[in-house]
């Protein structure tokens, strides 16, 4: 079965597009504002990963055609979500804490108890767009990104799903920030995993992990030889014949960073660019392919 | 299509393996004890279903969840008579809420943290040798959902074996935040009972063994389906209508009827709201007399992330013992599960050849799975 990505959608400071992702970030570009997309209506109380997340999901699916006014442009049961964070909702659980350890939790705001669960900006995507197929919630370390991809692409192979709508997001803030020792991406990127289908913005490879980041690189050379473009964020060499992109401009982007390297191919697919692309997050790695080329 | 389930492993507060947490179900034993390590000052609550495996009574200590974890691995993969170097296979973990409790300390106390001990990869690494691990966090189901992606593993051909696991410990903001919500804290959690009054967070862990063929023992059970969906309704009430379709489809990709099910492990958290959703769906589902009823919340708590495998864990135990355990606290049914078999006052002895296990969870993600002798 051929998967193909048929959505496309960036939100990162300064950039809003795939292609925008093969350009070196911009220094002190504005935080982007989820509200000027799909509105202030619904958005309070959300944290911001939530609010990104909604911002993403709008996007790619708007971009796959899968929205249509008041609903699903395709039944809600054959939509499927998935999303990759690993620091979404830390936020809120250490805030939740330093409450109850200064005021007891008289001081909580009961608005905050859906998002001190880790699968918030997955059911409240569903919720909104409402997408009633499975629901997956990833956060899986640095590699979570392209493991959100491999997952979606099993529920298209198994039949669970006609369409998986796979968001990658991170917030920035003072907790995530401590957490990595250093900026966050603050955004992502979200693409639409589809079963066989005409118009196609890139086709999705083989999708797998191995022991380690160099493993997994020489594994995606033998699997689609002729790469032009690898996107790596981990140090690791690429051939001098292929571009290397590690996506680092906008700060870490954790559990962002798989979802946002496969938006990055299909902006260097739409440039002309033919070869396969190879995609390294952690020790998961992926291939994607041109359109036109047959897997 | 069916797969052996070539081993099992759990630990809970009523228990430290899969046996003895059975037994502790048949006889009525509780897990709810005072708080153990929280600042009881702070809670109008004061007793949740936690391990006590503390070090230092009433300090609390980071990484448990991980440690509960690699405990049912461990005894899943002995239990399967595999080596304990998991190199080839992959280990699926669903969890409601993660390491999310040393975030925590490491937040309020200043406990050595970083990122990478969110989740699961590293522990399951150095004690297992695993490669292929995936932490998924998808709330009270989440174990139930890495069920089911293990079975599309090996539906591909992707692996021969598969690991799936679920494991959680009570984290402060979430007790914290259900805390802010209930101001009359329910003494006990009550299953399907009319006068219920909410539901009371837990500890566990679970883990099974799945494969494309039989192993060198006899399987403890065949998986028949599993099948997941989300309501895409609301972030806390349940819709009838999603957990009703995922109940179908798991008939439906199991190939049975309703009237072959003889046990259903209900997901009975004892909230209002729950209990009376799943018992309508159920007496929708079902014609009478239907299947036997029962839950194991009031007696473990609600586990979170690990409670689905933690009841398939038992439904298997009731497969192999034909034995159904009681639903604790259960006197007066609620209307809604008039006419409904549920299990009360004593455990049910008779042959149980299919069992459907229910798990739902925050944001209306639904898994059920139905599970079969292996006789």
């Amino acid at each position: 079965m051929r998967i193909a990505v048929t959505g496309v959608a960036v939100a990162l400071p300064g950039a809003s597009g795939p292609e925008a992702l093969l350009l070196p970030a911009r220094p002190g570009a504005e935080p982007v504002d989820p509200a000027a997309v799909i509105g202030k209506k619904g958005l309070r109380f959300k944290d911001r990963a939530t609010r990104l997340g909604l911002h993403l999901a709008h996007a790619a699916l708007t971009d796959a055609g899968l929205l249509a006014a008041g609903g699903p442009a395709a039944a809600g049961d054959r939509l499927a979500t998935v999303v990759s964070s690993n620091l979404g909702n830390t936020d809120t659980v250490c805030r939740a804490v330093e409450t109850i350890a200064k005021e007891s939790t008289g001081g909580l705001s009961p608005m905050d108890t859906p998002n001190a669960s880790s699968n918030i900006i997955a059911s409240e995507t569903a919720i909104r767009f409402g997408l009633r197929g499975p629901n997956l919630t990833v956060c899986n370390g640095r590699g979570s990104g392209l493991d959100a991809v491999r997952w979606a692409a099993l529920m298209l192979r198994s039949g669970r799903a006609d369409h998986v709508l796979v968001t990658g997001v991170e917030p920035d803030n003072e907790v995530t920030r401590r957490l990595v020792d250093g900026p966050v991406a603050d955004g992502g990127a979200a693409v639409v995993l589809s079963r066989d289908t005409g118009r196609a913005r890139a086709l999705l490879g083989p999708v797998f992990r191995t022991a380690d980041p160099a493993g997994t690189a020489a594994r995606l050379a033998l699997l689609a030889p002729g790469g032009d473009l690898w996107l790596r964020a981990d140090g690791g060499p690429a051939p001098a014949s292929a571009r290397l992109l590690g996506l680092t401009g906008w700060g870490e982007l954790s559990g962002a960073l798989g979802v946002v390297q496969c938006a990055a191919a299909a902006g260097w697919f739409a440039e002309g660019h033919d070869g396969p692309a190879y995609a390294v997050a952690g020790a998961a790695g992926a291939v994607l392919l041109h359109p036109e080329r047959t897997p | 299509m069916n797969y052996p389930i070539i081993g099992a492993g759990a630990v809970s507060s009523i228990g430290g393996d899969p046996d003895a947490i059975f037994a502790s179900l048949c006889e009525g034993r509780s897990g709810l004890a005072p708080l153990r390590a929280f600042d009881r000052s702070r809670f109008n609550a004061q007793r949740l279903f936690e391990i006590d495996d503390r070090e230092t009574e009433g300090v609390d200590e980071p990484g448990r969840a991980t440690r509960f974890l690699v405990e049912a691995v461990r005894q899943a993969v002995e239990d399967a008579g595999l080596p304990e170097d998991l190199a080839g296979i992959p280990v699926l973990v669903g969890t409601g809420l993660r390491e999310l409790r040393s975030l925590e300390l490491w937040w309020r106390d200043g406990v050595p943290f970083e990122a990478d001990g969110l989740h699961f990869e590293d522990a399951l690494r150095s004690r297992f040798g695993a490669v292929d691990t995936h932490t998924f966090a998808g709330a009270c189901s989440a174990s139930l959902y890495a069920l089911a992606l293990a079975w599309d593993l090996l539906a591909a051909g992707e692996a021969e074996t598969v690991v799936v696991a679920g494991c959680d410990v009570v984290t402060e903001s979430m007790f914290g935040q259900a805390d802010r919500v209930q101001f009359d804290p329910p003494p006990s959690v009550r299953p399907f009972d009319k006068d219920r009054r909410g539901t009371i967070l837990g500890e566990g862990a679970a883990a099974v063994v799945l494969s494309r063929s039989a192993g060198s023992r006899p399987a403890r059970g065949l998986l028949r389906s599993v099948a997941v969906n989300c309501d895409a309704h609301h972030q806390t009430a349940p819709d009838a209508a999603g957990v009703e379709a995922a109940v179908r489809q798991a008939h439906e990709q199991a190939g049975v009827t309703p009237p072959e099910i003889d046990l259903v492990v209900m997901h009975g958290t004892g909230t209002p709201l729950n209990d009376r959703t799943e018992a309508a769906v159920t007496a929708e589902v079902f014609d009478a007399p239907g299947p036997a009823l029962t839950g194991i919340k009031s007696l473990t708590g609600h586990t979170s992330g690990s409670a689905g495998l933690l009841s398939l864990v038992v439904a298997l135990s009731c497969l192999d013992s034909g034995t159904v355990p009681h639903v604790a606290g259960l006197s007066d049914p609620l209307p809604e599960g008039a006419g409904l078999r549920l299990v009360a006052g004593e455990p049910l002895v008779g042959p149980v050849r299919l069992a459907q296990v229910n798990s739902f969870g925050f944001g209306g993600v639904n898994a059920v799975a139905v599970v079969g002798g292996a006789a």
